[in-house]
């Protein structure tokens, strides 16, 4: 591992082993093994598997047994889990239901901007345009909507369950 | 290498490493204030640079961070930090430009009206996390060099 690396020194200061392995293999985006994750969160491998497992128990990391190897992943339900409960502390049922409002809203514009009915579609434009400036926005565009409707689909779980998920859930009106 | 991706979504992956990045910025000592960006959509990360914490003669200036994750788990992300105040608008991007041969680059402009000037920039990792302390290692310097 390379300690001489931009920024490791003062990341290594202001945080613990454990909080760099979590997150470091809590933002990959896919399986690695125990010695990426301790190459990348500049430990030690024997202090990176002891972190993982407890990680694995925590139910932020999921371990898969790959070619024979131990391989440690982000368990999706834990990040969804958390933009869930982010959600209802911030905003209350009308608040989520106008915020539901707005990225469809957002979607639909996008929509008919581009003339196509998904990210995955404006991708494909992107790699059509000749112009590297237009590339570039519908490129980020597309990744803006793939975001968006990612978090859609939490705002509407959310709405779905408030009273049951919610705080301090008085039921909503309707 | 990941491998498998039968359980794979890129826009799963990007909210998490959006959400790594938002953690490691409000544990950095020269960020003030961080936000997901625009305020309900959360498709990028704002953070305002502490400047007073700093030994610079710059005012003010914020950090706008774009992450996505690649098509699939072994596809390089594309991202970028951006800084911009009213002494500089540069950044440290990861993505493909026709101005630069290389992914990893930086570029700069001298004024809003002006063209971006690119030179390859090699990131040591492209891991969320290590990418925000060593952006924030160089964003310092060049600040403290204003």
């Amino acid at each position: 591992m390379d300690d001489e690396a931009p920024g490791v020194e003062a990341w290594k200061k202001q945080t613990s082993a454990f909080d760099r392995v979590r997150s470091v293999a809590g933002t990959v985006s896919g399986p690695q093994p125990v010695s990426y994750i301790a190459t990348e969160a500049h430990v030690a491998e024997n202090t990176a598997r002891s972190h993982l497992e407890r990680l694995v128990e925590m139910n932020v990391l999921m371990k898969r047994d790959i070619g024979g190897a131990a391989m440690y992943e982000p368990d999706p339900l834990h990040t969804r889990v958390q933009t869930l409960r982010d959600l209802l502390d911030e905003y209350d049922h009308d608040g989520l239901l106008q915020l539901k409002a707005e990225l469809q809203e957002q979607v639909e514009t996008w929509a008919r901007e581009y003339g196509v009915e998904s990210p995955e579609a404006l991708r494909r434009r992107a790699a059509e345009s000749a112009d590297a400036a237009e590339t570039r926005e519908i490129r980020e565009t597309a990744n803006d909507w793939a975001l968006l409707l990612y978090r859609l689909d939490i705002v509407e779980q959310a709405i779905e369950n408030y009273t049951a998920y919610s705080r301090d859930s008085p039921a909503p009106a309707g | 290498m990941s491998g498998d991706d039968s359980s794979y979504d890129a826009a799963e992956a990007s909210h998490r490493a959006l959400r790594g990045i938002q953690r490691e910025l409000e544990r950095h000592p020269t960020i003030s204030t961080v936000r997901g960006f625009p305020s309900g959509e959360y498709t990028q990360v704002g953070a305002e640079v502490a400047i007073d914490r700093l030994d610079t003669d710059v005012t003010e200036g914020t950090l706008t961070v774009r992450w996505f994750a690649g098509g699939t788990s072994d596809d390089r992300p594309t991202f970028s930090f951006h800084y911009s105040g009213e002494n500089g608008d540069f950044g440290w991007h990861h993505e493909p430009n026709p101005h630069v041969d290389a992914w990893g680059h930086f570029q700069e402009r001298v004024n809003p009206a002006a063209s971006y000037d690119y030179e390859p920039y090699t990131f040591s990792s492209v891991n969320p996390t290590r990418v925000v302390w060593e952006v924030m290692s160089v964003l310092v310097s060049r600040l403290q060099s204003e």
